[in-house]
């Protein structure tokens, strides 16, 4: 397979992946964060680039009984992400 | 080896390293291995309050596993390049398994 | 490091370039387990497994530090977080007050006790909402 075109066949997961280059992806983390943001770059470990990221990252108090949740939003313009912290990588459809 | 290339290039620019227990560091870029390990230089602790012990360092030599993020200057981050370097990676690791 | 060339160029892009250009000097260590050495690099390999002198493990707690003597470490690599050269001419003028390590063991049982506390709720409420931690990375 000597051309890198997206026309390639999908025959493992990340194949799915390189669709998404130059796409906006969902990402979401361990440690209770997510990121939305263009998928520039990634490798085999799941390490990624981003472009344009909005991180949201879920805060709980320390109180048992309050369930509430707040979010916290960042931005941040280019990211490198390490692919420990991965755990899923999902194509958005443009809206 | 994409990422190690990649980190390359931004040696001697600013960038803010997230470890994955919130500590976040600014600093220049030096150096980076093949593991992802990184060496900042002039560095600035982002709520320094809770971090006394990093008070008098200067240089900083961070284990790439414990890095969340790294965030990068997007200037200096020329995009359709990457991509390109990704496909020609994700390709090259196909041709590895043999098909 | 035996065998390795005396000096390599700083822009040798290999963990033991990097690692070189601290050997032999006091280093500010921080472990995973949110422990702090301070000691003398005397030895490491491509893991960034270390071995330090002369180490001393310092506690923070409020605004007092105490230092414990240690002696020789040999540290496994992936318990690292950070490896920080001191800056010899500001280590002295830090904002804190030296403590005894009693009251400062004292203080910290505290704090741990609370913190501890704190992390399993978080734990356990982000867990019904399908997140999961990022392993064991303390401050």
């Amino acid at each position: 397979m000597s051309d890198a075109d997206d026309s390639s066949p999908i025959q493992e997961p990340l194949d799915l992946v390189r669709l998404s280059l130059a796409e906006q992806v969902f990402v979401k983390l361990r440690g209770d964060r997510e990121l939305r943001g263009r998928l520039h770059a990634y490798d085999s470990h799941c390490n990624l680039v981003l472009g344009d990221v909005e991180e949201t990252i879920y805060v709980v108090g320390d109180d048992e009984e309050d369930d509430s949740i707040k979010t916290i939003k960042k931005q941040s313009e280019m990211l490198f992400v390490r692919g420990d912290s991965v755990v899923l990588i999902s194509p958005q459809a443009q809206s | 080896m994409l990422f190690f290339s990649f980190f390359k290039t931004l040696v001697d620019h600013e960038v803010t390293v997230e470890l994955k227990n919130d500590l976040s560091i600014r600093g220049t870029l030096k150096s980076v291995d093949q593991f992802l390990n990184i060496k900042l230089d002039d560095i600035m602790v982002l709520e320094e309050a809770k971090y006394p012990h990093l008070a008098a360092v200067r240089n900083v030599f961070i284990r790439g596993s414990v890095v969340r993020y790294v965030h990068l200057p997007s200037g200096a981050v020329d995009t359709a390049l990457l991509e390109d370097a990704t496909r020609r990676e994700a390709s090259n690791a196909a041709a590895a398994k043999g098909r | 490091m035996e065998g390795d060339p005396p000096s390599l160029p700083p822009q040798m892009f290999t963990t033991s370039a990097q690692l070189l250009d601290l050997t032999d000097k006091k280093l500010l260590v921080a472990l995973r387990d949110g422990r702090k050495l301070i000691g003398v690099l005397r030895s490491w390999d491509q893991y960034a497994n270390l071995v330090l002198q002369s180490t001393i493990e310092r506690l923070y707690v409020g605004d007092a530090y105490c230092d414990i003597p240690r002696g020789v470490f040999i540290v496994r690599g992936e318990n690292v977080l950070l490896l920080g050269e001191i800056d010899l001419d500001r280590e002295d003028d830090i904002p804190f007050r030296r403590a005894s390590v009693e009251e400062v063991f004292a203080a910290q049982r505290a704090t741990d006790t609370e913190k501890k506390r704190a992390d399993k709720v978080h734990r356990k409420k982000l867990r019904a909402l399908g997140f999961e931690d990022e392993g064991e990375v303390l401050v």
